[in-house]
């Protein structure tokens, strides 16, 4: 992802202008509204290069459909034309890439604690594993909220353990690197990448990730908002 | 006189060289003429020259290196070469050798996502491109002869699709869903481009299905991409065609309704692009699950009568056998675990249950956004009677966002949080939907297709970049090769000169595959 366009200073300058001088009508997201176009749909904007078709409508407006002429300095609707332009780039990614790191806590916030704790420590036996005043102390601290929620459901990034058996007898101990149906390969404890025809070792993986895997099958809606509320009194 | 005997001789010499339209009703044996390789979608050939007893033998006949992004065309073959394509370029190769025999490129703004491939119609080739324009080329050198634009590439519109041609028509349709517009289908004329007829994925007020929407405003943004290449049955001369889905595409609420023609299998009359019937696989869609997979056509029997059938593998994880002369419903069934639908309705249609519908706090639902296939090919293997495809499984979290006006924010009015997902290719019978045989194709997902041929062999590849060929019967490995790269369409086959290629496209790199030559 770029940076976002609309924190380009000209782009900021122009939503205030927008604000004040466009809101009222075409609305506070420039969406519409009763009596103005939706203007990140609009095939005026779209097809505005710099401002050569939105200028002249600030300017002298469009008297045949009500729209009063705004009459604003040439860098203020220039400004205008920055934000109308960063707005649809936004509008047209927006959600592309997964929800934002500062997503409101508020609206996730929708289960009970209580019985998430009650989850926590009985049915879904999270506390074989965690633990709120040892590994999990904090942890509200430690991720945004919408992260937070992602991690307690699937946390990334820990790779199986792998133990081979190699036909001589020999054992070896590493992490998991890659498994397909015809190769296997570990980094082994010495620090050094080794791998093998699948057909020709013994593997036995330990994923410490494997009670997350079930129980993302097995939540109800209700419960894992529970654990995320319980998750989150964890200051 | 002579003159005219002369230009007619010669203009009789082009035809010979370029695309046979009779070529494009059979099975494909020495050509691979359209994308599917033949109308009816199956993805089976019949060479067997290549086969159960000799594959273990396929070697690396060629490659050719495009130096470009991944090669997601299925490449066509006529005459000795082969014309595929990546967004803003065709190439065409010498299919024994793997030369290259010229190659076509522009410049253009627009979706870059990706180009399925070229159709033909005698010696032209058309292709669609990322500012949506549909370009006609001379097969035999690859000079542009006409240009034509079929939408406008400053509200999203681009075309992903392969054209196909039927009779002398090119179909081709819109894709794109950055900004919320509705697609359609095109007929062009292959002469010059102009269109022959259009029919719109989504109704006008007051036209048939406009009941399924709440009103003029949320139809004409209404979506329904034309993402992939539609099927053919010349004998009822119907065309079928997968839609996508509406938009706003996670934000159900602005659309209450069936949202129909999206998410729909439908059924056009090839000469006039007028309705005959529509099957919608996922009414009311919030999750991205177009119906584009390739409305595959089969003949045989279910369950005891003799049917003209339509097969559909959907994204959103049901297969479907439909009557494609009436678009009845025969069967629908599950072929991975979902949780989104509540219930099949009595017309066979996966009723969603509300509550997996995206919201602020997410909703953990059993299957992501790529679905549980895509639009990368099926295939059925009359041998087998089995329908073969790629699926997906996998857990993610869905958000609705809205504004504090409660409108939807941005373009798909929602987001999900991607947790993990697996891939099997499953071995399908058609009459129950069960699952006869699968293999594991590895973590994560990949867009490889599937290609069956008469030698009694399945080629596909997995998500760690292994190509293999498998007994169809039973999925038992024959071949495998690490290619480098994953299997990023779907494979074809042909034959020259007495020998059977099998293609490849792995990334950017298009692999041809045969048998080393009898000594």
């Amino acid at each position: 992802m770029g940076k976002n366009p609309l924190e380009q200073e000209n782009a900021k300058r122009g939503a205030a202008i927008f604000q004040q001088s466009c809101a009222y009508c075409h609305g506070k997201h420039a969406d519409g509204g009763p009596e103005a176009p939706n203007l990140i749909r609009s095939l005026l904007v779209r097809h505005d290069k710099s401002g050569d078709l939105i200028g002249p409508v600030i300017q002298d407006g469009r008297p045949d459909r009500g729209m009063p002429a705004i009459r604003l300095p040439a860098d203020q609707a220039a400004d205008v034309v920055t934000y109308l332009h960063a707005l649809l780039s936004v509008s047209d990614s927006a959600g592309d890439s997964g929800p934002s790191s500062d997503y409101s806590l508020k609206l996730l916030l929708t289960g009970n604690a209580e019985r998430g704790k009650t989850f926590f420590n009985r049915k879904g036996g999270c506390a074989n594993c965690h633990s709120p005043q040892g590994d999990l102390a904090h942890v509200a601290q430690k991720y945004p909220p919408i992260s937070l929620q992602a991690r307690f459901l699937y946390p990334e990034g820990t790779p199986p353990l792998a133990t081979i058996t190699l036909p001589s007898g020999e054992v070896i101990k590493g992490t998991l690197v890659h498994l397909d149906a015809f190769s296997v390969s570990v980094t082994g404890q010495d620090g050094w990448y080794r791998s093998w025809p699948i057909s020709q070792v013994k593997l036995k993986l330990e994923d410490p990730l494997e009670k997350h895997h079930q129980l993302i099958t097995q939540y109800s809606n209700a419960e894992l908002h529970d654990v995320f509320a319980y998750l989150e009194t964890l200051q | 006189m002579r003159l005219l005997l002369l230009l007619l001789l010669t203009a009789g010499n082009l035809c010979a060289q370029g695309l046979d339209p009779q070529k494009l009703l059979r099975a494909p044996v020495d050509t691979w003429p359209t994308y599917n390789g033949d109308y009816t979608g199956r993805r089976y050939s019949t060479l067997d020259m290549i086969n159960r007893s000799n594959v273990h033998g396929l070697t690396l006949a060629w490659a050719f290196q495009t130096h470009s992004v991944s090669v997601k065309a299925t490449p066509l073959e006529v005459n000795g070469i082969l014309y595929f394509t990546v967004p803003d370029h065709v190439w065409a190769v010498d299919a024994a050798t793997g030369r290259q025999v010229w190659h076509f490129s522009r410049t253009s703004h627009g979706d870059h996502l990706g180009s399925r491939g070229v159709g033909m119609y005698r010696d032209r080739l058309f292709f669609g491109t990322p500012d949506a324009h549909v370009i006609c080329l001379d097969a035999r050198n690859g000079k542009q002869l006409w240009d034509k634009v079929i939408a406008d590439v400053t509200v999203g519109y681009y075309i992903s699709g392969a054209p196909v041609v039927i009779g002398n028509q090119v179909i081709i349709g819109t894709s794109g869903d950055s900004a919320d517009v509705p697609h359609y289908l095109l007929s062009l004329d292959p002469a010059d481009g102009k269109i022959n007829w259009r029919w719109d994925a989504v109704p006008k007020p007051g036209e048939p299905g406009s009941e399924t929407w709440p009103d003029g405003d949320s139809m004409s943004h209404g979506g329904g991409s034309i993402w992939g290449a539609p099927t053919y049955d010349p004998e009822f001369n119907l065309i079928y065609l997968g839609t996508g889905n509406p938009h706003p595409t996670l934000a159900g609420g602005v659309r209450k309704g069936d949202d129909l023609f999206t998410c729909s299998i439908v059924a056009l009359h090839a000469d006039t692009g007028k309705l005959a019937w529509y099957f919608q696989p996922s009414p009311h869609d919030t999750h991205d699950w177009d119906a584009i997979e390739t409305p595959v056509l089969v003949d045989g029997t279910f369950r005891g009568t003799r049917r003209k059938m339509l097969l559909q593998a959907s994204r959103n994880g049901y297969f479907f056998v439909l009557d494609r002369q009436t678009g009845k419903d025969l069967l629908t069934a599950p072929f991975v675990k979902t949780d989104w639908a509540s219930h099949i309705d009595e017309s066979g249609r996966p009723v969603p249950s509300p509550d997996k519908e995206p919201q602020p706090d997410g909703v953990l639902v059993q299957a992501n956004m790529d679905g549980a296939t895509n639009w990368m090919a099926p295939s059925f293997d009359p041998q087998t009677r089995l329908f073969y495809v790629n699926t997906q499984t996998a857990a993610s979290l869905w958000y609705l966002l809205l504004n504090e006006d409660h409108k939807p924010d941005g373009h798909q009015g929602g987001t999900l949080s991607d947790f993990w997902s697996s891939s099997q290719l499953k071995a399908l019978d058609y009459e129950t939907g069960k699952t006869v045989w699968q293999r594991d194709l590895g973590k994560g997902h990949s867009f490889s297709g599937v290609l069956t041929t008469a030698g009694h062999l399945l080629f596909s590849g997995d998500t760690s970049g292994n190509l293999f060929a498998l007994d169809p019967a039973n999925g038992n490995l024959l071949w495998h090769v690490y290619a480098g790269g994953t299997l990023s369409s779907s494979p074809m086959t042909y034959q020259i000169d007495g020998r059977q290629y099998l293609i490849t496209p792995v990334d950017s790199v298009v692999y041809a595959w045969t048998l080393p030559p009898a000594q």
